[in-house]
């Protein structure tokens, strides 16, 4: 071999070593991330985390919503021995047709959900019939002891623990708090090679302000004022006038929360945050309050009411009763509104105006709950030459009954404006608390003497001859106001003479506070007053709480007879 | 016939020996890694059987130094008649093992016969070439190619073992070159090339079965991969890949012992060990070859005769061939062609023989100053 040949040889050999060092640095320095990411993507395993939702409970430990560890039939299709005649078992026991359930069932892939969430004996007969390619896995099915009860508090999730509704939602983060996904180190068959993940996170457990027995009491009377004036629908809320705690609330339609695919959108409303209507005299809290503050009136400062009618801006309103002279406080008790709209222009839109807001109309009451609306009141620069023979008596304003009640509040408070809200407090699993409401957000809006004065008025109402008289209770003091309000015919554009909104709103014990319920029902047949319609459901609803409260009568006397005629 | 005098111990080629010892226990070490058990369980032998390959490799390779290579020249009739049966009883009776019949068993052994054919191919070639005297002429070159060459070149693509009819090809067209020809004779053997590429082509790619088809579509268009060969390619560049600069640590490689890679511990054996090792650790593992074919080929051109010189040649390219087309397609510039990286993948036949070959080389280098 001459010399000229073996350097072409070492040349050839040297340069292919060469190409190799340049793919090797190609591969293992440039491309490196590239690879290196590609690498891990196959080592590595994504899988999500179980989540098991924390628990609702009622101020008093009972629960509202918890989980239930159900079996899902999952299958593999490429495993799968399914023939005709094992579709047709496996149909039997889950209630489908056999091309129901083979429609389910791809024809490639390694997993494939079949039926969700089965019944136990569901699934203990489908694990009988022993066929190959079907598998279990255990999921957590929320449930809600309750049905209906406190529905719409509580909202709901759907098949996938997705939160749809209520506290569910507002709190959906706290609740199924950790999730995500772990990951594993896997080999090329899918063999995880780490342990010690933990797979499952618990979330945090949460305590309601709600009592699960006056939730019963209310749920039970709104139900019976519904079919007993068959009417549209209706809400009441319950709240400690001195907290903000709603310690009941309920709207009627109502569903049940254990079905959430059968759920229409129209039971789904929580109308007494996201729907909000014309209040009518109710919201006659608000120049009352305003007049007494800015000492415009006295209790017994008089009113001339004797037309029957006032015009403003060249509309006559009328009262429904002709009275001729009454007091301040006879105006509130008989609910003229001849005599309201004169204290009302004696206040004058600006003030009218900011007593509303100081109340907190217009605006959300920041409860905790999702899909609450503000409603609204114009201010005075958009009002038209009738609206102060209108507002006054609670017309061209939208409120919801959560606002109403929470108007009420400050009467039977002492003054101040109080947060409403629902959860109380977030304990993590391992028993921390994380979040505890306490008392915040509690706003003085009015001096003490006005709410004292005010509230005597109020009681009033209750007594004989004032509008809410059939609203007194068994034994203790009730101070609070009825309304009654004509719905705007949506075909007409004009008040509707047949569909009325009736309500009352109120406190009791009236010296002690310890309830304040407002109860609003919408298009009752038959009798549209609120004094006839919704104050009996008042009644009924805080006779039964404040013995359920053990909250003692104030007239002693009369517990004894109580006693003894049971 | 035995000779080991003072003068072949002290010119005996430590070297190459303690090169090709070091490049196999890198080798062990690295199956070691690549076949450890992920989470309990025993550690596969595969390490252990290397190991005593190594060891017994390592005496019959003194075993063969310790004769002068002169002795094959004698005795290469017999052993390539030999060799010829055996490729022929593998075909007849050969057992079925990696998609191909390459395997025979003996008692309890089993072995590739192909592995030994090669080197036993390279000493007849060599021998037959050496005994020509000058430049080849037609009917030398034409007599050489049908009776040494195309018997077993045959045989192998009905195995199917492309890869070694493949070098069998390729060592002839060198050591032709090495002798030299006429240059009449070389531009006919060009011609004859050229002409029955297309033809020769075609019988190759008949022959080859379905698998191996797919692997050269594959190579050269990744993307129709018509039977996922694709996998291995990418499998193995993602493993090499993924090593950088300086690896990922020994024993703390990834895709080998999660299957991920196929053929972990074989044919892909080097991707194992960039990963562990990284760019730094691969190219001085390439520089320890390097250094071994340069050794290879200085020692074909210091031969004392014409047979040793061709023999030293052809085992050299033998392994050059080798190494560049296995680390070709591990790095993905070369089809998938199921071959052995020298000395490192595991099996314990070609390890053998590779040692057999380098016991060929270090007893030419050891005789290079002997004289007739």
């Amino acid at each position: 071999m001459n010399k000229k040949r073996a350097v072409i040889l070492n040349t050839i050999i040297i340069f292919s070593f060469f190409a190799i060092f340049v793919r090797l640095a190609d591969l293992m320095i440039l491309n490196h991330k590239h690879f290196s990411e590609k690498a891990k993507m196959q080592y590595t395993k994504a899988e999500d985390i179980r989540v098991r939702r924390g628990i609702v409970f009622d101020r008093w430990g009972r629960e509202l919503a918890l989980n239930l560890e159900l079996e899902s039939l999952y299958c593999d299709p490429e495993n799968l021995d399914l023939d005709d005649d094992n579709i047709k078992k496996l149909a039997s026991v889950i209630a489908k047709k056999s091309d129901v359930l083979r429609a389910k069932i791809p024809d490639e892939g390694r997993f494939a959900w079949i039926a969700r969430k089965l019944e136990p004996e569901t699934a203990k007969m489908i694990k009988e019939l022993h066929i190959q390619g079907l598998g279990f896995q255990t999921e957590a099915k929320r449930f809600y002891p309750g049905g209906r009860l406190a529905s719409h508090i509580l909202g709901f999730v759907d098949l996938d623990n997705q939160a749809l509704e209520g506290i569910e939602l507002k709190y959906d983060k706290y609740l199924k708090t950790g999730g995500g996904k772990v990951f594993f180190v896997r080999d090329a068959g899918g063999r995880t090679l780490s342990s010690g993940v933990d797979t499952e996170a618990k979330g945090n457990n949460i305590v309601l302000t709600i009592d699960q027995g006056l939730q019963y009491i209310v749920e039970k009377e709104i139900e019976k004022a519904i079919s007993k004036w068959n009417a549209a629908s209706a809400s009441a809320i319950m709240i400690d006038p001195l907290t903000g705690e709603i310690l009941a609330l309920a709207n009627r339609p109502a569903y049940d929360p254990n079905y959430p695919g059968k759920v229409t959108g129209f039971e789904k409303r929580n109308r007494a945050i996201t729907d909000c209507y014309e209040p009518g005299s109710t919201f006659k809290v608000v120049i009352g309050l305003g007049s007494l503050e800015e000492k415009i009136v006295k209790p017994d400062t008089l009113f001339d009411v004797s037309k029957g009618g006032i015009n403003v801006g060249g509309k006559t309103i009328r009262d429904v009763h002709r009275y001729s002279v009454l007091q301040f406080k006879e105006v509130i008790q008989k609910s003229s509104n001849v005599g309201s709209i004169m204290i009302g222009m004696q206040l004058g839109p600006e003030r009218l105006y900011k007593y509303a807001k100081l109340l907190g109309f217009g605006e959300k009451t920041g409860i905790d709950l999702p899909g609450e609306i503000s409603g609204w009141i114009r201010p005075p620069e958009r009002w038209s030459g009738t609206s102060l023979g209108a507002i006054p008596i609670g017309q061209e304003v939208a409120v919801t009954p959560l606002q109403v009640l929470r108007a009420y509040t400050t009467v039977a408070n002492g003054g101040f404006l109080v947060r409403p809200h629902i959860v109380s407090e977030i304990i993590s699993p391992d028993g921390k608390v994380l979040f505890s409401f306490g008392e915040k957000d509690k706003k003085r809006v009015i001096s003490q003497a006005t709410a004292e004065t005010f509230k005597d008025i109020l009681k009033g109402v209750v007594d004989e001859g004032g509008t809410g008289k059939r609203a007194s209770v068994n034994g203790n003091e009730v101070a609070g106001k009825t309304g009654t309000a004509q719905l705007i015919d949506p075909r007409t554009k004009r008040y509707s003479k047949e569909k009325f909104v009736s309500s009352f709103v109120g406190f009791v014990p009236a010296d002690n506070p310890k309830l304040a319920i407002i109860v609003v029902v919408h298009e009752p047949k038959g009798q549209n007053y609120g004094g006839v319609v919704a104050a009996p459901v008042f009644k009924e609803i805080a006779e039964q709480a404040l013995s359920y409260l053990n909250i003692p009568r104030e007239d002693d006397h009369y517990q004894t007879s109580l006693v003894v005629s049971r | 016939m035995l000779r080991i005098d003072r003068r072949t111990i002290e010119s005996f080629d430590w070297v190459t020996l303690l090169i090709v010892i070091v490049i196999a226990v890198i080798g062990i070490v690295t199956i070691f890694s690549a076949t450890r058990p992920l989470t309990e369980g025993e550690h596969s032998p595969f390490y252990i059987k290397q190991a005593t390959w190594l060891i017994l490799g390592v005496i019959a390779l003194l075993f063969i130094v310790s004769f002068d290579y002169v002795w094959l020249s004698r005795f290469c009739l017999p052993l390539y008649i030999l060799g010829i049966l055996t490729l022929i009883a593998v075909y007849i009776a050969g057992k079925i093992g990696m998609g191909a019949q390459r395997w025979l068993s003996l008692g309890p052994l089993s072995f590739q016969p192909s592995e030994f054919f090669k080197l036993i191919y390279i000493i007849m070639l060599s021998q037959q070439l050496s005994i020509i005297n000058g430049p080849l002429r037609t009917t030398s070159l034409f007599r050489v190619f049908f009776l040494i060459v195309l018997p077993p070149f045959v045989l192998l693509i009905k195995q199917p073992n492309l890869g070694t009819a493949l070098i069998i090809m390729i060592i002839f067209a060198s050591l032709i070159l090495a002798k030299g020809l006429y240059k009449k004779v070389a531009i006919l053997f060009v011609i004859i090339s050229l002409i029955s590429l297309p033809f020769l082509g075609n019988i190759f790619w008949e022959g080859l079965r379905d698998y191996q088809k797919n692997r050269i579509v594959a190579f050269i268009e990744p993307k129709a991969d018509p039977s996922g060969i694709g996998y291995h390619i990418n499998q193995s560049r993602i493993t090499a890949g993924s090593g950088g600069l300086i690896g990922k640590g020994y024993m703390n490689g990834t895709q080998g012992p999660f299957r991920f890679l196929p053929e972990k511990h074989t044919d892909f054996i080097f991707a194992v060990f960039a990963e562990e090792w990284g760019f730094l650790g691969s190219f001085i593992l390439l520089f320890l070859y390097l250094f071994l074919i340069l050794r290879g080929l200085d020692t074909a051109r210091k031969a004392r005769d014409d047979f040793g010189r061709l023999l030293a040649l052809g085992i050299t390219l033998m392994f050059s061939i080798y190494l560049f087309v296995n680390i070709g397609m591990t790095l993905g510039i070369a089809p998938v062609v199921g071959i052995p990286l020298p000395f490192m993948s595991y099996g314990g036949t070609a390890l053998l023989s590779n040692l057999l070959s380098i016991g060929v080389l270090i007893s030419i280098r050891s005789r290079r100053f002997y004289l007739f």
